[in-house]
Protein backbone atom coordinates (compact mmCIF):
# COMPACT_ATOMS: atom_id res chain seq x y z
CA UNK A 1 0.00 0.00 0.00
CA UNK A 2 3.05 2.71 1.34
CA UNK A 3 4.81 1.70 -2.04
CA UNK A 4 2.00 2.48 -4.28
CA UNK A 5 1.00 5.83 -2.45
CA UNK A 6 4.49 6.47 -2.75
CA UNK A 7 4.79 5.82 -6.36
CA UNK A 8 1.23 7.73 -6.89
CA UNK A 9 3.25 10.98 -5.51
CA UNK A 10 6.16 10.22 -7.39
CA UNK A 11 4.48 10.32 -10.85
CA UNK A 12 5.17 13.59 -12.93
CA UNK A 13 2.03 15.32 -12.30
CA UNK A 14 1.86 14.60 -8.69
CA UNK A 15 5.68 15.77 -8.45
CA UNK A 16 4.62 18.92 -10.72
CA UNK A 17 1.45 20.20 -8.54
CA UNK A 18 3.86 19.56 -5.13
CA UNK A 19 6.86 20.81 -5.93
CA UNK A 20 6.30 23.15 -8.91
CA UNK A 21 6.85 26.90 -8.18
CA UNK A 22 4.68 27.99 -10.60
CA UNK A 23 1.57 29.84 -9.50
CA UNK A 24 -0.35 27.00 -11.97
CA UNK A 25 0.64 24.53 -9.76
CA UNK A 26 -0.74 23.56 -6.01
CA UNK A 27 -1.97 27.53 -6.13
CA UNK A 28 -4.04 27.14 -8.51
CA UNK A 29 -5.99 23.74 -7.76
CA UNK A 30 -6.19 24.51 -4.38
CA UNK A 31 -8.10 28.30 -5.70
CA UNK A 32 -10.46 25.91 -7.76
CA UNK A 33 -11.45 24.01 -4.98
CA UNK A 34 -12.63 26.81 -3.00
CA UNK A 35 -14.51 28.53 -6.13
CA UNK A 36 -15.89 24.41 -6.51
CA UNK A 37 -16.64 24.89 -2.81
CA UNK A 38 -18.42 28.05 -3.12
CA UNK A 39 -20.56 27.29 -5.74
CA UNK A 40 -21.82 23.69 -4.72
CA UNK A 41 -22.10 24.44 -0.65
CA UNK A 42 -23.23 27.97 -1.09
CA UNK A 43 -26.11 26.55 -4.01
CA UNK A 44 -27.11 23.73 -1.54
CA UNK A 45 -27.37 26.09 1.42
CA UNK A 46 -29.55 28.30 -0.60
CA UNK A 47 -32.12 25.62 -1.65
CA UNK A 48 -31.90 24.15 2.01
CA UNK A 49 -33.00 27.69 3.49
CA UNK A 50 -35.48 27.97 1.03
CA UNK A 51 -36.77 24.55 2.30
CA UNK A 52 -36.55 25.71 5.44
CA UNK A 53 -38.52 28.21 4.78
CA UNK A 54 -36.47 31.58 4.44
CA UNK A 55 -37.37 33.55 1.54
CA UNK A 56 -40.92 32.19 1.18
CA UNK A 57 -42.13 33.63 -1.84
CA UNK A 58 -39.44 32.15 -3.80
CA UNK A 59 -40.84 29.58 -6.25
CA UNK A 60 -38.60 26.34 -5.80
CA UNK A 61 -39.81 25.14 -8.72
CA UNK A 62 -37.26 26.88 -10.59
CA UNK A 63 -34.44 26.45 -8.48
CA UNK A 64 -33.52 23.37 -9.83
CA UNK A 65 -31.64 24.97 -12.62
CA UNK A 66 -28.95 25.30 -10.16
CA UNK A 67 -28.25 21.92 -10.05
CA UNK A 68 -26.07 22.29 -13.42
CA UNK A 69 -23.83 25.11 -11.25
CA UNK A 70 -23.88 22.49 -8.23
CA UNK A 71 -22.60 19.69 -10.78
CA UNK A 72 -20.06 21.59 -12.36
CA UNK A 73 -19.17 22.90 -8.49
CA UNK A 74 -18.70 19.22 -7.63
CA UNK A 75 -16.25 18.05 -10.81
CA UNK A 76 -14.04 20.85 -10.63
CA UNK A 77 -13.64 19.54 -7.33
CA UNK A 78 -13.77 16.38 -7.73
CA UNK A 79 -10.90 16.45 -10.16
CA UNK A 80 -9.00 19.46 -7.95
CA UNK A 81 -9.17 17.20 -5.04
CA UNK A 82 -7.94 13.96 -6.76
CA UNK A 83 -4.93 16.05 -7.93
CA UNK A 84 -4.19 17.72 -4.30
CA UNK A 85 -4.50 13.91 -2.99
CA UNK A 86 -2.03 12.15 -5.53
CA UNK A 87 0.40 14.89 -4.69
CA UNK A 88 0.13 14.19 -0.93
CA UNK A 89 -0.98 10.62 -1.36
CA UNK A 90 1.17 9.18 1.40
CA UNK A 91 -0.10 11.46 3.93
CA UNK A 92 -3.48 12.34 3.69
CA UNK A 93 -4.49 8.40 2.40
CA UNK A 94 -3.11 7.75 6.23
CA UNK A 95 -5.05 10.73 7.84
CA UNK A 96 -8.30 9.45 9.42
CA UNK A 97 -9.95 13.28 8.79
CA UNK A 98 -9.61 12.18 5.44
CA UNK A 99 -11.68 9.62 5.37
CA UNK A 100 -14.34 11.34 7.81
CA UNK A 101 -14.44 14.49 5.25
CA UNK A 102 -14.89 11.94 2.22
CA UNK A 103 -18.02 10.41 4.21
CA UNK A 104 -19.24 13.74 4.92
CA UNK A 105 -18.88 14.31 1.22
CA UNK A 106 -21.02 11.15 0.26
CA UNK A 107 -23.67 11.74 2.47
CA UNK A 108 -24.00 15.05 1.12
CA UNK A 109 -23.93 13.99 -2.73
CA UNK A 110 -26.36 11.45 -1.92
CA UNK A 111 -28.50 13.72 -0.41
CA UNK A 112 -28.39 15.76 -2.94
CA UNK A 113 -29.56 13.61 -5.13
CA UNK A 114 -32.25 12.95 -3.15
CA UNK A 115 -33.33 16.30 -2.61
CA UNK A 116 -33.13 16.71 -6.63
CA UNK A 117 -35.75 13.51 -6.98
CA UNK A 118 -37.88 13.68 -3.68
CA UNK A 119 -38.10 17.20 -3.74
CA UNK A 120 -38.08 18.82 -7.03
CA UNK A 121 -39.48 15.62 -8.64
CA UNK A 122 -42.59 16.22 -7.20
CA UNK A 123 -44.56 18.35 -10.18
CA UNK A 124 -47.03 19.99 -7.55
CA UNK A 125 -44.14 21.21 -5.56
CA UNK A 126 -45.05 25.17 -5.35
CA UNK A 127 -48.74 24.17 -4.90
CA UNK A 128 -48.58 22.66 -1.32
CA UNK A 129 -46.45 23.80 1.56
CA UNK A 130 -42.79 22.17 1.83
CA UNK A 131 -42.85 18.76 3.74
CA UNK A 132 -42.11 17.84 6.87
CA UNK A 133 -39.65 15.14 4.92
CA UNK A 134 -38.26 18.14 2.61
CA UNK A 135 -37.40 20.21 5.66
CA UNK A 136 -35.37 17.18 7.12
CA UNK A 137 -33.62 16.48 4.36
CA UNK A 138 -32.60 20.39 3.50
CA UNK A 139 -31.76 20.28 7.77
CA UNK A 140 -29.40 17.03 6.67
CA UNK A 141 -27.46 18.87 3.75
CA UNK A 142 -26.87 21.80 6.04
CA UNK A 143 -25.09 19.49 8.77
CA UNK A 144 -23.53 17.51 6.35
CA UNK A 145 -22.04 20.32 4.35
CA UNK A 146 -20.66 21.93 7.51
CA UNK A 147 -19.32 18.33 8.54
CA UNK A 148 -17.28 18.04 5.48
CA UNK A 149 -16.08 21.88 5.34
CA UNK A 150 -15.04 21.40 9.08
CA UNK A 151 -13.04 18.24 8.77
CA UNK A 152 -11.43 19.64 5.40
CA UNK A 153 -10.20 21.97 7.27
CA UNK A 154 -9.02 20.43 10.05
CA UNK A 155 -6.79 17.68 7.79
CA UNK A 156 -4.34 20.70 8.01
CA UNK A 157 -4.20 19.91 11.74
CA UNK A 158 -4.66 16.75 12.57
CA UNK A 159 -2.42 13.49 11.13
CA UNK A 160 0.31 13.51 9.43
CA UNK A 161 2.24 17.01 7.82
CA UNK A 162 0.21 17.66 4.61
CA UNK A 163 0.20 20.79 2.13
CA UNK A 164 2.47 22.22 -0.57
CA UNK A 165 6.30 22.83 0.92
CA UNK A 166 6.85 25.89 3.14
CA UNK A 167 2.92 26.29 3.17
CA UNK A 168 2.83 26.78 7.29
CA UNK A 169 -0.70 25.62 7.74
CA UNK A 170 -0.26 24.66 11.28
CA UNK A 171 0.14 26.50 14.60
CA UNK A 172 3.52 26.98 15.78
CA UNK B 1 2.07 53.75 11.78
CA UNK B 2 0.73 50.73 10.51
CA UNK B 3 3.98 49.31 11.71
CA UNK B 4 3.53 50.47 15.05
CA UNK B 5 -0.37 49.65 15.36
CA UNK B 6 0.37 46.06 14.04
CA UNK B 7 3.62 46.13 17.19
CA UNK B 8 0.56 46.71 19.21
CA UNK B 9 -1.91 44.41 17.93
CA UNK B 10 0.48 41.69 18.53
CA UNK B 11 1.40 42.69 21.75
CA UNK B 12 -1.86 42.20 23.16
CA UNK B 13 -3.35 39.00 24.66
CA UNK B 14 -6.13 38.56 21.97
CA UNK B 15 -3.41 37.76 19.29
CA UNK B 16 -1.63 35.85 21.65
CA UNK B 17 -4.52 33.78 22.38
CA UNK B 18 -5.22 33.54 18.22
CA UNK B 19 -2.05 32.76 17.31
CA UNK B 20 -1.62 29.79 18.95
CA UNK B 21 -1.89 30.35 22.61
CA UNK B 22 -5.33 28.78 23.02
CA UNK B 23 -4.32 26.36 19.88
CA UNK B 24 -8.05 25.66 18.71
CA UNK B 25 -9.32 29.21 17.60
CA UNK B 26 -7.26 29.78 14.71
CA UNK B 27 -8.53 26.35 12.87
CA UNK B 28 -11.93 26.86 14.37
CA UNK B 29 -11.95 30.09 12.70
CA UNK B 30 -10.76 29.16 9.48
CA UNK B 31 -13.20 26.67 9.26
CA UNK B 32 -15.92 29.17 10.58
CA UNK B 33 -14.21 31.45 7.42
CA UNK B 34 -15.36 28.63 4.86
CA UNK B 35 -18.29 28.44 6.51
CA UNK B 36 -18.93 32.08 6.21
CA UNK B 37 -17.59 32.06 2.49
CA UNK B 38 -20.08 29.27 1.33
CA UNK B 39 -23.13 31.08 2.60
CA UNK B 40 -21.80 34.43 1.41
CA UNK B 41 -21.24 32.86 -2.64
CA UNK B 42 -24.07 30.51 -2.56
CA UNK B 43 -26.27 33.61 -2.26
CA UNK B 44 -24.52 36.11 -3.99
CA UNK B 45 -24.26 33.44 -7.09
CA UNK B 46 -28.66 32.96 -6.44
CA UNK B 47 -29.29 36.41 -7.12
CA UNK B 48 -25.94 37.61 -9.54
CA UNK B 49 -26.65 34.09 -11.83
CA UNK B 50 -30.83 35.02 -11.95
CA UNK B 51 -30.02 38.56 -12.98
CA UNK B 52 -27.16 37.34 -15.78
CA UNK B 53 -30.45 34.93 -16.83
CA UNK B 54 -30.48 31.65 -15.50
CA UNK B 55 -33.55 30.25 -13.70
CA UNK B 56 -35.80 33.35 -15.15
CA UNK B 57 -38.40 31.70 -13.45
CA UNK B 58 -37.29 33.03 -10.49
CA UNK B 59 -38.80 36.81 -9.37
CA UNK B 60 -36.25 38.70 -7.83
CA UNK B 61 -38.01 40.60 -5.19
CA UNK B 62 -38.15 37.70 -3.46
CA UNK B 63 -34.72 36.12 -3.98
CA UNK B 64 -33.50 39.77 -2.55
CA UNK B 65 -35.08 38.19 0.95
CA UNK B 66 -32.14 35.63 1.24
CA UNK B 67 -29.46 39.04 1.22
CA UNK B 68 -29.73 38.80 5.19
CA UNK B 69 -27.68 34.68 4.49
CA UNK B 70 -24.97 37.00 2.50
CA UNK B 71 -24.70 39.87 5.56
CA UNK B 72 -23.96 36.87 7.89
CA UNK B 73 -21.48 34.91 5.84
CA UNK B 74 -19.72 38.33 5.18
CA UNK B 75 -19.97 39.52 8.78
CA UNK B 76 -18.67 35.78 9.74
CA UNK B 77 -15.63 36.70 7.68
CA UNK B 78 -15.08 39.85 8.71
CA UNK B 79 -14.89 38.60 12.19
CA UNK B 80 -12.61 35.58 11.77
CA UNK B 81 -10.41 37.51 9.19
CA UNK B 82 -9.66 40.43 11.59
CA UNK B 83 -9.19 37.54 13.90
CA UNK B 84 -6.18 35.95 11.94
CA UNK B 85 -5.10 39.41 11.32
CA UNK B 86 -5.02 40.45 15.12
CA UNK B 87 -3.20 37.00 15.56
CA UNK B 88 -0.58 37.85 13.07
CA UNK B 89 -0.70 41.14 11.55
CA UNK B 90 3.08 41.09 10.21
CA UNK B 91 2.18 38.17 7.84
CA UNK B 92 -0.26 40.72 6.46
CA UNK B 93 0.92 43.98 6.16
CA UNK B 94 3.86 43.33 3.97
CA UNK B 95 1.70 41.08 2.13
CA UNK B 96 0.60 41.67 -2.03
CA UNK B 97 -1.80 38.89 -2.04
CA UNK B 98 -3.92 40.71 1.39
CA UNK B 99 -3.70 44.11 -0.28
CA UNK B 100 -5.36 42.76 -3.35
CA UNK B 101 -7.65 40.66 -1.47
CA UNK B 102 -8.77 43.94 0.84
CA UNK B 103 -8.76 46.13 -2.84
CA UNK B 104 -11.21 43.48 -4.12
CA UNK B 105 -13.77 43.19 -1.11
CA UNK B 106 -13.65 47.06 -0.92
CA UNK B 107 -14.54 47.18 -4.88
CA UNK B 108 -17.56 44.40 -4.02
CA UNK B 109 -18.85 46.61 -1.63
CA UNK B 110 -18.67 49.32 -3.78
CA UNK B 111 -20.70 47.58 -5.95
CA UNK B 112 -23.05 46.40 -3.21
CA UNK B 113 -23.54 50.13 -2.69
CA UNK B 114 -23.89 51.36 -6.41
CA UNK B 115 -26.61 48.78 -6.48
CA UNK B 116 -28.42 50.23 -3.66
CA UNK B 117 -28.03 53.99 -3.90
CA UNK B 118 -28.68 54.29 -7.90
CA UNK B 119 -31.99 52.85 -6.49
CA UNK B 120 -30.77 49.63 -9.01
CA UNK B 121 -32.00 47.88 -6.25
CA UNK B 122 -35.58 48.82 -6.15
CA UNK B 123 -35.93 48.74 -10.18
CA UNK B 124 -34.40 44.60 -9.67
CA UNK B 125 -36.92 44.70 -6.65
CA UNK B 126 -39.69 44.42 -8.99
CA UNK B 127 -38.60 42.10 -12.18
CA UNK B 128 -40.88 39.11 -11.84
CA UNK B 129 -40.81 36.07 -13.54
CA UNK B 130 -39.74 35.81 -17.03
CA UNK B 131 -38.30 39.05 -17.21
CA UNK B 132 -35.12 40.09 -17.70
CA UNK B 133 -33.51 43.01 -15.22
CA UNK B 134 -31.97 46.43 -16.38
CA UNK B 135 -28.33 46.31 -18.35
CA UNK B 136 -26.91 48.31 -15.66
CA UNK B 137 -28.46 44.84 -12.64
CA UNK B 138 -26.49 42.71 -15.17
CA UNK B 139 -23.18 44.15 -15.37
CA UNK B 140 -23.15 44.51 -11.91
CA UNK B 141 -24.32 41.27 -11.54
CA UNK B 142 -21.12 40.02 -13.76
CA UNK B 143 -18.70 42.47 -11.61
CA UNK B 144 -20.01 41.03 -8.34
CA UNK B 145 -18.87 37.33 -9.26
CA UNK B 146 -16.10 37.94 -10.62
CA UNK B 147 -15.15 40.55 -7.64
CA UNK B 148 -16.20 38.08 -4.91
CA UNK B 149 -13.85 34.99 -7.42
CA UNK B 150 -11.19 37.18 -7.16
CA UNK B 151 -12.02 37.95 -3.27
CA UNK B 152 -11.61 33.62 -3.02
CA UNK B 153 -8.11 33.68 -5.43
CA UNK B 154 -6.37 36.14 -3.33
CA UNK B 155 -7.38 34.88 -0.30
CA UNK B 156 -6.11 31.17 -1.58
CA UNK B 157 -2.43 33.01 -3.17
CA UNK B 158 -2.11 34.76 1.01
CA UNK B 159 1.15 31.83 1.20
CA UNK B 160 1.79 31.29 -2.34
CA UNK B 161 2.27 35.22 -3.21
CA UNK B 162 2.39 36.56 -0.07
CA UNK B 163 3.80 35.20 3.20
CA UNK B 164 1.14 33.99 5.13
CA UNK B 165 -0.46 30.79 6.47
Amino acid sequence: MTSFLTAVENTAFATWVRESSSLLAYPAILFLHTVGLGFLVGLNAAIALRLLGFAERIPLAPMVKFYRVMWIGFWINALSGTALLAADATTKITNPVFYIKMGFVTLAVVNMVLIRRRVFGNPSLDLSPVTGGAKVLAVLSLVFWTGAITAGRLMAYFGPVSGAPGLKNRIP
Amino acid sequence: MIQSFSTWLHSTRLSWAVAGGIPWIWPLCETLHFIGLALLMGIVSVLDLRMLGMAKELPLGPLQRLMPWAILGFTINLITGALFFTGDPTQYIHNVAFGFKLLFIGLAGVNVILFYVTGLYRRVDSVGAGHDVPAAAKVAAAASLILWIGVMYWGRMLPFIGNAF
